[in-house]
């Protein structure tokens, strides 16, 4: 041997020693593996795990840090109209996202049921801020977009009705009377600002390094 | 978990780069010193004289699995994030009983001939623009990555799964197999000859 | 003819009479190298949540070779699309970062160690033109092969070797299968 051979001596014990502990050791903790049910149970119950569409328009309208709304439909439903800030993230992908620990995740579908199972997919994850639409984008719709404000005159409730239709107004929404009938929600024409808006953040940050890493798999040794 | 820190965006693509440089120094570094640099030395091992190879990547293997086991373990690094190559058994096999008969008739491999070609020898920059001139043929042939290509596939497929063996079991058993493989190769030295040295 | 390639361990032996010879430290515990080695590749999943890798790199400059020369045809394979950008132009890959730092590495290593040398290895039984031929040769069968295998021995054999993929430790076994059936057939090249 040209070095002292108790050098591979050494390393060989060691390999041995923590290769025999890896068998009682059990398996590594596993990012993806635990659903726990009786927590994610627990959450439900609380209502803590959706989101009003008014309070998801509030956050996007006051620009909360590290939000993700993520639209788990397919492509042409995207195209045809989302949230403003709405990135696409199919179902089946979500999980293997790499959304960052501090983020906020908002998931939204049509009816809201596919926003639901990509909740537990993610908080089975690991992923903890992870909210959904509960009544998906109808609620947008119905809430923000076509919002019904009521006419009575109290202080508290016409604090509220401004409050309601400033917000639709800022997403192009249209505000109707309780007396009018739900106006066809229309196909709202966003204006340069939203548009800009409601891509996903681009160059730099999330948007990025997600397309570096995704370039960076697949790519062979 | 705070590991793999590039896949938890602790920073971003350009200081990715930065890193691979670094990684890549070290890499060719090492490689270098234990003479994997040498074609003559890596030969060595297929007439079992100098077995410096098999020594080098069974005790790097071993280092990396354990090390990777018990990070993941101690839950510094989120191992489901590890990218794994995927296995395909056909391609896979058939693309190794070629690389093999390559390696044999090189006397490197493609990083070490990287190497090799860095520090001067003419067969490194041979097997080097060999490698391309074939990478290259067969790129252009696949014009589709149908057929054989993609036979077989089996998505990440690990040990452990394979085996139904829990994950610790599978480390031992390779720990064993490289220091079971290390004796034979000692022995084997011992008795075909002496080590390339230089 | 005694093949004197395989020597037993001399120090200062000199070898075609290169005067550099004698400045030439003999080469590390291979153990300890490749300790080295698992730490490096360990770094590299801690870090990256990838591993290393070689014939990638080559995948890489060929796709970017092809773009420019062949643009229609790049385009046209589905394995160099992957090496390129949506529009067909070539992209900074990882991968061909890390081997331009092995290949310096490598060299500083060689630098160092004084092992820096303009020749061809090869066994006294072989001209070098031929050598040459025959590194050329294995490399593209080598090539060939690293394609349909994904990899080679730094991707496949080391990095899914650590990871215990079953395709990894089907090819490692199959390359080391093959090396040494072959070898007898080019015995010439080395002793």
């Amino acid at each position: 041997m040209s070095v002292a051979p108790g050098y591979q001596r050494y390393l060989g014990a060691a390999a041995l020693v923590l290769g025999t502990l890896a068998i009682v050791a059990g398996s590594p903790r596993l990012g993806n593996a635990r659903v726990d049910i009786a927590g994610l149970a627990q959450i439900v119950e609380r209502e803590e795990d959706h989101v009003t569409a008014l309070e998801l328009a509030d956050w996007i309208r006051g620009k909360r840090p590290n939000l993700r709304v993520v639209d788990v439909r397919d492509s042409s439903a995207f195209e045809a109209y989302h949230i403003p800030r709405a990135e696409r993230i199919a179902l089946r992908d979500l999980a293997s996202t790499p959304f960052g620990k501090a983020e906020t995740i908002v998931l939204y579908s049509d009816g809201g049921a596919h926003s639901a199972q990509g909740w537990v997919f993610l908080r089975a994850a690991g992923h903890e801020r992870v909210y959904f639409l509960r009544g998906g984008l109808s609620e947008w719709l119905d809430d923000v977009m076509n919002p019904a404000i009521s006419s009575s005159t109290s202080e508290s409730s016409r604090a509220n009705s401004a409050r309601i239709a400033e917000i639709s107004r800022y997403f192009g929404g249209v505000p109707r009377s309780e007396e009018q009938g739900e106006q066809a929600p229309q196909a709202v024409p966003l204006s340069d600002a939203e548009r800009h808006n409601s891509q996903p953040r681009a160059e730099h940050g999330h948007a990025a390094s997600r397309k570096a890493i995704a370039r960076l798999r697949g790519r062979g040794c | 978990m705070s590991a793999p820190f590039f896949e938890l965006e602790a920073f971003g693509e350009g200081t990715s780069l930065v890193v691979a440089m670094l990684i890549g120094i070290a890499f060719g570094w090492v490689l270098e010193r234990s003479g994997m640099g040498s074609a003559r030395k890596l030969a060595g091992q297929f007439y079992l004289r100098d077995l410096t190879v098999f020594k080098v990547m069974f005790t790097a293997i071993v280092t990396a699995m354990l090390g990777m086991f018990w990070l993941g373990w101690l839950g510094f690094v989120d191992i489901s994030r590890i990218y794994v190559p995927e296995t395909f058994i056909l391609p896979q096999l058939a693309g190794g009983l070629i690389f093999g008969a390559g390696f044999a008739i090189a006397g490197l491999c493609p990083g070490t001939s990287c190497v090799s070609a860095a520090t001067g020898r003419a067969d490194g920059v041979a097997v080097v623009l060999g490698m391309f001139a074939g990478v290259l043929t067969m790129g252009a042939l696949l014009g589709s990555l149908g057929g054989f290509y993609s036979s077989t596939p089996r998505g990440v497929l690990t040990l452990p799964d394979f085996l139904g063996a829990s994950y610790g079991v599978v480390v031992f058993g390779v720990v064993l197999v490289a220091l079971v493989g290390f004796r034979a190769a000692e022995a084997a030295e011992r008795r075909f000859g002496g080590r390339v040295d230089r | 003819m005694t093949a004197a390639v395989f020597e037993p361990r001399s120090r200062g032996a000199l070898r075609e009479g290169s005067p550099a010879r004698s400045r030439a430290k003999p080469y590390a515990n291979p153990y300890l190298s490749g300790f080295a080695l698992g730490i490096v590749l360990l770094a590299t999943f801690v870090i990256m949540g990838r591993g290393l890798g070689a014939s990638g790199a080559f995948a890489s400059a060929a796709a970017a070779v092809s773009a420019s020369a062949a643009p229609e045809a790049a385009r046209a394979s589905d394995y160099f699309a992957r090496y390129l950008s949506p529009e067909g132009s070539p992209t900074v890959d990882w991968l061909v970062i890390e081997l331009i730092g092995v290949t310096i590495g490598g060299f500083a290593s060689a630098f160092f160690a004084g092992r820096l040398r303009h020749a061809v290895e090869r066994g006294p039984r072989i001209s070098d033109a031929a050598r040459l031929r025959l590194a050329f040769v294995g490399g593209s069968v080598m090539g060939v092969g690293a394609v349909l295998a994904r990899g080679c021995t730094s991707g496949q054999a080391l990095t899914g070797g650590a990871l215990l993929s079953v395709g990894s430790w089907l090819f490692m076994g199959a390359a080391f299968a093959a090396g040494y059936a072959v070898a007898p057939l080019v015995r010439r090249a080395w002793t």
